[in-house]
């Protein structure tokens, strides 16, 4: 994907917009593909420091603005962009662990 | 680890001659999903016998090229192989005259990826058939195509559904006479839940019947033929409009009864899995129909799980077969349901004949016979309100999946089918519908059942509902299975065997590691050289894609943790489609 420019939350990324987006992430059905937590389910986990279309506040707001292949629905037409913005606080206070939890059999 | 007790009594054997002088010699071809009308996954070859399926050996495989779960099962009509695979939905059509079976042809359809995320549970495919000519199957993405069996070219393709709906169509078209049967997938996308019967020659849809409903949209014509049901059962079960998102998809298989003329289904659950949004028995969802192939006429049904609680689908195989029960020769229909409990009805009126669990289950005591309603522990009954509640056997991945059919053998009047021994907490919470999006509303983590495999492979007699032998396994057991006319039973595990087994004792007799976890379900066949040769796809998904952990590695940003209830099968396995043929 190529860059998304420089696009900016406008909104703080404090607790009230983060619990408000958490509110959004589940109410709009994020969770059902994403998983409770944005751990991953069908869809790939969000909170795992890895991106397949960018990490970025404005990315991010572009993969659920306009949606993104292979399912990932645009809910530019569905949530104002305030809305889409407080999902993408929510997403970004989220902690990335330092090593992805991969298996190693003993 | 395998329990092997006596051979099937006298009474059964008794019948075998009735049983066989009905079935035709087995042409040596698998037109069909299940092999036949019936859905008897019962192959008549029987050059493949006890005494030498222990030396079997792989004599061909193929990569499909693709990572999804590798559901169904190929076909063979005279000497070609067909095979589809999961999303993007390619078709191949094998040479089986010449050495190494290389391809004739190829299709490659366009389906919409957006589909993929419209599937809930992996990008899957459950096969195509054939008849008159035509391979027919489902893309992802809601069509129906026909292509000509002999050079590849589409002859027709037919929108069936709407993935803006959260309808995606992963499931074997069946075709009764000249009409094909499709039905969507989209139990956990708040579907109104259908099935469609196209014209084999054109691929126009010649009518459509939901699940639920007005009686006119069901098709259902209270008082008129042998229908069951009050009128608008399919409204008045129901609170206000939720029957219009209340699922019922149809996924799984059918069978086809030519004398009663009718067509046999099961149905999903309903939507959504928070009961609190939906009051009322929800019918018809978790239901067997029974309607004409014709017009689509319903003419009886049958609930198992009134008002699900659980996500317990009845997808899985409607077998029809002839068996004495209670001392009568009874025309049957026998299910194996995600709730855990096998049935055996009449398939001409619905009466229920034996229900017993064939799986561990704390969520009913038994089945009342005389009202064929569960009697059910209401301390496991999920809901919003009701916070997190534990222990509920089995779990929303079935005590068998319909995605693993079952086999049932006239000459040893047993069902052969792979059963899963997991357990579930459910945490159901409130959820809005969006169309497109998922519409689910729970927290189901799993874990093993009593015993700790979380799988056996049984045999089962189906007129006393009780198991005969099993064979446990590690993991759940989720493939299909054949059985043969040499009393040969196959079938394959999550951790990547594929195994055949004494039909009769259960004794194991034979395995092979395919590359990856088996979730297809196997075929056997008669190739151009006269021999008996088996099939079956290797490549794990399915649920499985969810549920196995870090089983792909496709894809740099999705690494996925290892499950936390199987830890260990992601050492056995990872993704890849292959098809493999196996002989003497």
């Amino acid at each position: 994907m190529p860059p998304a420019g420089d696009l900016q939350n406008p909104f703080a990324t404090d607790s009230t917009n983060v619990a408000d987006g958490s509110k959004i992430f589940s109410s709009m059905n994020c969770d059902g593909c994403h998983g409770g937590g944005a751990t991953g389910w069908v869809g790939p986990s969000l909170v795992d420091g890895r991106w397949r279309y960018g990490g970025t506040d404005g990315a991010l707001f572009q993969s659920i603005f306009y949606g993104r292949p292979k399912g990932m629905p645009a809910y530019g037409g569905i949530l104002s962009p305030g809305a889409i913005w407080k999902i993408v606080s929510y997403i970004r206070a989220q902690p990335v662990p330092v090593t992805v939890p991969t298996e190693s059999w003993k | 680890m395998h329990h092997p007790i006596p051979r099937p009594t006298a009474a059964l054997l008794l019948v075998l001659p009735i049983l066989q002088g009905t079935s035709p010699r087995d042409d040596g071809q698998w037109t069909m999903p299940a092999k036949d009308y019936a859905a008897t996954r019962y192959s008549g070859l029987s050059q493949i016998t006890a005494a030498n399926a222990p030396k079997l050996r792989a004599l061909w495989s193929f990569s499909t090229g693709v990572l999804g779960g590798h559901e169904g099962q190929p076909l063979v009509v005279g000497s070609t192989m067909y095979v589809v695979t999961p999303f993007p939905n390619v078709l191949y059509a094998f040479d089986l005259t010449r050495e190494g079976y290389p391809l004739k042809w190829k299709y490659r359809p366009d389906v919409n990826p957006s589909a993929v995320g419209i599937a809930c549970c992996d990008a899957i495919n459950r096969g195509a058939v054939y008849a008159d000519g035509k391979i027919v199957y489902n893309l992802l993405d809601g069509h129906t195509v026909a292509v000509d069996a002999v050079n590849g070219r589409e002859l027709w393709k037919t929108q069936i559904a709407d993935i803006g709906q959260g309808e995606t169509t992963p499931m074997a078209p069946f075709i009764a006479g000249n009409r094909v049967i499709v039905g969507p997938s989209g139990g956990e996308f708040g579907i109104y839940g259908w099935v469609k019967g196209l014209d084999l020659a054109t691929g126009k849809i010649l009518w459509t019947a939901h699940n639920m409903g007005p009686d006119s949209l069901m098709l259902a014509r209270p008082g008129r033929g042998s229908y069951i049901g009050d009128a608008n059962i399919g409204v008045s079960t129901w609170s206000g409009d939720s029957w219009r998102r209340g699922g019922a998809p149809v996924w799984g298989w059918f069978s086809y009864d030519p004398q009663l003329d009718l067509i046999y289904f099961g149905t999903g659950n309903p939507g959504p899995y928070n009961t609190e949004q939906r009051p009322g028995e929800n019918k018809w969802t978790n239901s067997v129909l029974a309607r004409r192939p014709g017009d689509g006429a319903l003419v009886w049904a049958y609930q198992f799980t009134p008002h699900d609680s659980w996500d317990y689908d009845s997808n899985a195989e409607m077998i029809l077969a002839d068996l004495v029960v209670g001392g009568r020769m009874r025309k049957v229909l026998v299910h194996f349901d995600k709730n855990g409990f096998a049935y055996t009805l009449d398939r001409a009126t619905g009466e229920l004949l034996v229900a017993e669990p064939f799986a561990n289950v704390t969520w009913a005591k038994g089945i009342n016979r005389t009202t064929g309603v569960p009697i059910v522990d209401t301390t496991k009954t999920t809901g919003a309100s009701r916070g997190n509640v534990k222990g509920i056997c089995p779990s929303l991945e079935g005590g068998k999946s319909p995605a693993s059919p079952s086999a049932y053998s006239p000459r040893t009047g047993l069902f052969y089918t792979a059963t899963n021994n997991l357990c579930m907490n459910f945490e159901a919470a409130p959820v809005t519908r969006i169309p497109g999006t998922p519409y689910i509303g729970a927290t189901t983590p799993y874990y093993a059942g009593p015993g700790g495999n979380m799988g056996e492979f049984i045999a089962w007699d189906a007129a006393r509902g009780r198991k005969v032998w099993g064979i446990k396994e590690k993991f759940p057991v989720w493939s299909g299975s054949v059985v043969t006319a040499g009393d040969v039973v196959f079938y394959g595990t999550l951790d990547g065997w594929f195994k055949a087994a004494d039909a009769r004792t259960g004794r194991q007799l034979w395995k092979f590691k395919v590359g990856s976890g088996v979730v297809g379900a196997p075929i056997s066949f008669r190739g151009p050289d006269g021999k008996q040769y088996v099939a079956i796809y290797a490549g794990i998904g399915g649920d499985w894609f969810l549920l196995s952990g870090d089983v792909r590695s496709d894809d740099p940003a999705d690494v996925r943790p290892p499950a936390d209830f199987a830890a260990e099968l992601g050492r056995h396995t990872s993704q890849g489609g292959i098809v493999w043929i196996f002989g003497l």
